[in-house]
């Protein structure tokens, strides 16, 4: 059966990319949908009817939306991701370090979150019904159920105006030792941490629990097994595709979800580009960012569902 | 994973125990329901009425949860809150889950084309961050209540659909399902009863973690400027206009936030500690 | 500060201030005794604020600021500024023609004279010697360049509507400008210390580079993000004090205040009045309140129900709560307005006007008599207009007590100055401070302004915006300002309850920051004059 496995995968991939394409048709006519108009918010309290008239001409705004969709896309299959209304810099150009700085906190968040994540749902599974997962559990929603902006707030309150181990703001710029790198992302990923954790921390726990329900696994508790053996042995290898699946969902968040944490950190982010974006009604812009936040979610559940296909012993 | 042939197993143990912490965070869910139903009537002051001098100010008689950053009581603000994150959320939930499940369970069932192009669409569909999609929808057609329930319910559709849908496969391979379809049975039997009680359990865990993200999110649509209308404002957004107070530790700040984490973590536990014979029907 | 009265530092540069403007000694301490202060403590103050009045400039060091509005479509094209990060940049690289000093008096900084026999043709004369960043010469080229841009329309100039009375704009000399208006208008001076009308280099088409004759080089500037500049040696003016300043917007208000009690930035600029009572009870914090001249106002169309029915617009200035308004919403920091767009610290002000009085009873007498008592009103308010959310739950909580219904209509943010401004019938505005009467008035009120926000029509007042423009008799446009002010008041559809003044929160650290009536951060000019004291 192993050679059904490359197909599979194969499948997911012409999957992901039948997606992308939806998608990339989806986000031109979402972004040509939303209310303003560009050249008139471009020219702002300055807009008089002719001014807005010859921008709209020289920005291309007149064209049919199916003949601008077309040169944007052949722009992106030719890496070009066009220029920016609003300032007439190559998008590529903006995106660029911002993008660099939304993989960092997302890589960074996501080394500390997941092995963290997954430890306190696999033994919150464990021991369930004990007074550690009744901890665990109200302790994963209690955290969620805070919203963001208080949790990053209070975090910049108590470790930078009263205690100053920590700047208030993220200085990713500052980054050269690894104390540097501590004081800039140290806020920023607690505060995320605390945001995508919990989803992974239920659903790990639910998984694990389903699985010790399955007949077999109550057949090796009946020959005697441990219960950290039957869980780690037994249980964890056939939740393994459930918990990809919420670990891809929870990350996604961290691409385009941040932009609460972007902005009271003031971490120059892709969220917070694409927030600006939508004001200014740039539509390459959006346009750029909405894909790669596609893009990124694709990777994610593509990855989770080959991880599935690899994990499955049906398959394997 | 749960079965017909799982009769015998530890789950059978427990009928309709009553369970302590079940009760308790009914009784909870159970009280901001009646708050929010007879809110108008049992507000001490008016929702925007300036009554204090003083701003974030302190809890007293007469202004038992303090005052809000314009000196408004924050009792009556809170009481009337508990309408829109009770309702709105509750609504939302309901909806997302209803049609993602539905959706995901009919897509296993029919597989082929129906389940090809449902899938692609609705992860399309969540991969547009759900904090822009909420601002485009609601920039484009406005910030009215039921706008604000679609918008949020449709956000999280997606999520419900891939987990159902996840769950509903394999059900779909077991025996039972093979014996319903050739005795002829219709799609929507074949849901209803042949698959929904096998995943039930899984389902209303997820749907207890949606309800947080929809409450959270209503209230970050709230910091994006968006959601309802002054003098009236859901728990998030009480939290956001007063977050100023959080320096003074205001109860202006703490007592929304509180109220969000009861209910939240109240609603999660009711469904972690439903009676078995609810949770686990297969195990009957 | 003392725990025993309610003095606080914001009071103590109230009595700064006042010592800038002359007051004596006998005022002075009146000012201090009305704050409850016997007359030994009173004395430790005003040596408090005379002490920091003498300080002398140090130099050297690197200032951290952060301002409030930042988006990718930062820019260095002066003709394009529009949020007040762009301002502070513009400001710091770039010099004007006419600068307006405390007072709003012009004052020379590139020209070093400017001439005009009628109004209507200017002879300006350049100083000589500027360099810009690059080692060029500043020449009367670059001069022209920079003023016919605005009225390219590709350049998309904010200011074009007031550029497009400079018919011609020519080189007499090297070192002479001239300019012609279509008509007369004795305050082209003032236009000219507008930040748009900054001056670049003749030919600049890429202004990434910020080359300018400012008292800074640009060493770094990342849109959206952040800027560095440094000192500029050859400044034309006294050099600044400070070796180097970085400027980033930080949108979050709290994030904001807590940058700076963190210590993470010097300054904090334009603090929301419910923040000052904790910044107040810092002792490293000091807030320097701008001259109060922005202004949210409730606009009544004119020309469209309700508004079209004078009794429901005169109902409505007496309903409007100012004294609440001023309290609750503003928490003080403001001036009184009356309902006219001319401020206070204007010498043009018609102090003579007053506002008129919080008076349910009789608003409900006057929707009555509009037929509008117990009808469904929208108003549109937004957090894009300052305060107009809070201010319209005032509006609807007294007109709950007369049995009006008032429903807010609150509207995002993002796209409320296209979509909503000057569109719905009953909608707030914002307005910033202008530094002239006549800019206001063509602006906001004449029958053909652009942003005539109530559609206010007037032919007489039209008649007396254009005879004040031409008029170079000062007693003669103070007495027409005045009038037409009357005239806004009572004729238009704005309610203006208060002048807005900006706080801005500074560590102590930082000296030498002074006023100016085109905005906070020294309108926005800041950079050229602080210091950081030891």
């Amino acid at each position: 059966m192993t050679s059904r496995v490359p197909s599979l995968i194969l499948g997911r991939l012409l999957i992901a990319l039948v997606t992308l394409t939806i998608v990339s048709f989806a986000v031109f006519f979402a972004t040509t949908l939303l209310p303003g108009d560009t050249a008139t918010i471009l020219l702002g309290q300055a807009a008089t009817p002719e001014a807005v008239a010859g921008l709209r001409t020289a920005m291309h705004l007149d064209d049919p939306a199916l003949l601008r969709f077309v040169y944007w896309i052949g722009g992106l299959f030719r890496g070009d991701l066009g220029t920016s209304y609003a300032n007439h810099v190559p998008v590529a150009t903006l995106i660029s370090g911002r993008l660099a700085n939304t993989l960092k906190l997302a890589g960074l968040t996501t080394l500390v979150s997941v092995p963290l994540a997954l430890t306190l749902g696999i033994t919150a599974a464990m021991w369930r019904r004990t007074l550690y997962d009744r901890i665990v559990t109200v302790a994963t929603i209690g955290i969620i159920s805070v919203p963001e902006f208080v949790v990053a707030t209070l975090a910049v309150l108590v470790f930078a105006v009263y205690l100053k181990w920590l700047p208030a703001l993220s200085f990713t710029y500052q980054v050269d030792s690894f104390a540097g790198l501590l004081r800039a992302y140290a806020m920023p990923v607690v505060t995320l941490t605390f945001v995508v954790a919990a989803q992974m921390i239920r659903m790990s726990r639910a998984a694990v629990i389903e699985t010790l329900n399955t007949p077999y696994v109550e057949m090796a508790l009946l020959k005697g097994a441990s219960r950290p053996r039957l869980v780690l042995r037994h249980a964890l290898p056939n939740a393994l595709s459930p918990i990809a699946n919420a670990v891809a969902l929870s990350l996604s968040y961290l691409l385009g979800g941040v932009i609460i944490v972007e902005t009271i950190f003031n971490y120059p982010g892709i969220a917070k580009l694409m927030v600006d974006a939508v004001s200014t009604r740039d539509l390459p812009l959006i346009q750029s960012c909405a894909m790669i936040f596609c893009f990124g979610y694709l990777i994610l559940i593509t990855t989770a569902d080959i991880v599935a296909i690899l994990s499955n012993p049906r398959l394997r | 994973m749960k079965t017909h042939s799982s009769t015998g197993t530890l789950a059978a143990r427990s009928g309709y125990r009553i369970n302590p912490v079940g009760v308790a965070s009914f009784s909870v869910v159970l009280f901001w329901a009646l708050v929010a139903l007879v809110a108008p009537y049992i507000t001490p002051h008016s929702v925007g009425e300036m009554i204090d001098a003083d701003y974030f100010g302190p809890m007293r008689p007469g202004l038992w949860l303090g005052s809000d950053y314009l000196g408004r009581d924050m009792l009556s603000r809170l009481i009337l809150g508990a309408r829109y994150t009770v309702g709105i959320s509750l609504a939302a939930v309901f909806i997302a889950c209803f049609t993602g499940v539905v959706l995901g369970m009919a897509s296993a069932v029919l597989r082929g084309p129906v389940d090809m192009v449902l899938s692609r669409l609705l992860d399309a569909l969540n991969s547009i961050p759900s904090k822009l999609f909420g601002l485009m929808v609601v920039a484009a057609v406005g910030s009215s209540i039921p706008v604000l329930i679609l918008t949020l319910a449709l956000i999280y559709v997606p999520g419900a659909y891939r987990f159902s849908r996840a769950l509903a496969v394999n059900i779909e391979t077991m025996d039972f399902i093979m014996v319903a379809r050739i005795r002829g049975e219709k799609l929507p039997y074949l849901i209803a009863s042949e698959i929904l009680p096998n995943i039930i359990g899984p389902v209303l865990a997820d749907l207890g973690l949606r309800f947080v993200f929809i409450v959270l999110l209503l209230s970050g649509l709230s910091f994006l400027g968006l959601g309802v209308q002054p003098p009236y404002a859901d728990w998030g957004a009480l939290v956001r206009e007063n977050i100023g107070g959080l320096p003074f530790a205001a109860p202006a700040v703490i007592m929304p936030s509180l109220a969000i984490a009861t209910l939240t973590i109240s609603v999660n536990l009711l469904i972690d500690n439903l009676p078995q014979k609810i949770r686990d029907r297969s195990a009957s | 500060m003392t725990t025993t009265t309610n003095w606080t530092p914001r009071d103590d540069r109230q009595v700064e201030d006042a010592m800038r403007r002359g007051a004596n000694r006998r005022e002075l301490l009146q000012m201090v005794m009305a704050g409850g202060i016997g007359l030994a403590a009173g004395g430790a103050i005003l040596g408090r604020a005379a002490a920091a009045l003498a300080d002398t400039p140090v130099k050297g060091g690197h200032l951290v600021a952060a301002g409030w509005s930042a988006s990718t479509a930062d820019t260095l094209d002066p003709a394009k500024a529009s949020l007040s990060t762009d301002y502070v940049r513009c400001c710091s690289l770039y010099s004007r023609l006419t600068v307006l000093d405390q007072a709003g008096a012009v004052q020379m900084e590139l020209a070093d004279g400017i001439e005009t026999p009628d109004a209507k043709v200017w002879t300006i004369k350049l100083k000589r010697g500027v360099t810009f960043h690059n080692g060029k010469t500043l020449t009367a080229n670059d001069v022209t360049f920079s003023l016919r841009r605005h009225l390219d329309p590709q350049v998309a100039s904010k200011v074009a509507a007031i550029a497009k009375q400079m018919t011609d704009i020519r080189a007499l000399d090297p070192a002479t400008v001239q300019i012609t208006l279509t008509a007369p208008n004795a305050d082209l001076p003032t236009i000219l210390a507008m930040h748009h009308f900054m001056i670049v280099a003749e030919g600049t088409t890429d202004f990434s580079k910020g080359v300018g004759t400012g008292a800074f080089r640009l060493d770094r500037f990342e849109p959206g993000a952040r800027s560095v500049m440094s000192r500029n040696e050859d400044y034309f003016k006294t050099p600044a004090p400070l070796n180097s300043f970085e400027f980033f917007a930080v949108a979050d208000d709290s994030a904001r205040a807590n940058a700076l009690l963190s210590g993470d930035v010097h300054i904090a600029a334009n603090m929301k009045p419910a923040q000052l009572r904790l910044l107040e009870s810092q002792p490293g914090v000091v807030l320097e309140r701008s001259i109060a001249g922005n202004y949210t106002n409730l606009n009544m169309r004119l020309d469209m129900a309700p508004g079209d029915r004078a009794d429901f617009v005169a109902g409505m200035r007496h309903l409007v709560n100012r004294t609440q308004i001023q309290k609750t919403v503003l928490r003080g920091i403001c001036e009184p307005g009356n309902d006219q767009p001319v401020p206070p610290s204007s010498p043009y002000f018609n102090a003579e006007l007053a506002a008129p009085a919080y008076d349910p009873e009789k608003a409900k007498a006057l929707f009555n008599k509009a037929g509008m008592l117990g009808q469904a009103i929208p108003i549109v308010a937004s957090d894009a207009a300052v305060g107009s959310i809070d201010m319209a739950t005032i509006v609807q909580q007294a007109g709950a007590g007369i049995g009006m219904n008032f429903q807010i209509n609150r509207v995002p943010s993002d796209g409320y100055w296209a979509n909503y401004w000057l569109k719905a019938p009953v909608h707030f505005g914002n307005i910033n401070p202008r530094p002239t009467p006549d800019i206001l008035f063509s602006l906001l009120y004449a029958s053909d302004a652009p942003w005539n926000e109530s559609h206010y029509r007037s032919e007489r007042f039209d008649r007396l915006l254009v005879e004040a423009r031409g008029s170079l008799d000062n007693a003669r446009r103070k007495q027409i300002y005045a009038e037409m002010q009357g005239m806004i008041a009572t004729e238009a559809g704005t309610i203006i309850p208060a002048y807005i003044s900006n706080v801005d929160a500074l560590s102590q650290k930082v000296k030498g920051m002074r006023k100016s009536p085109l905005g906070n951060l020294e309108g926005y000019a800041f950079a050229e004059h602080v210091w950081l004291a030891a």
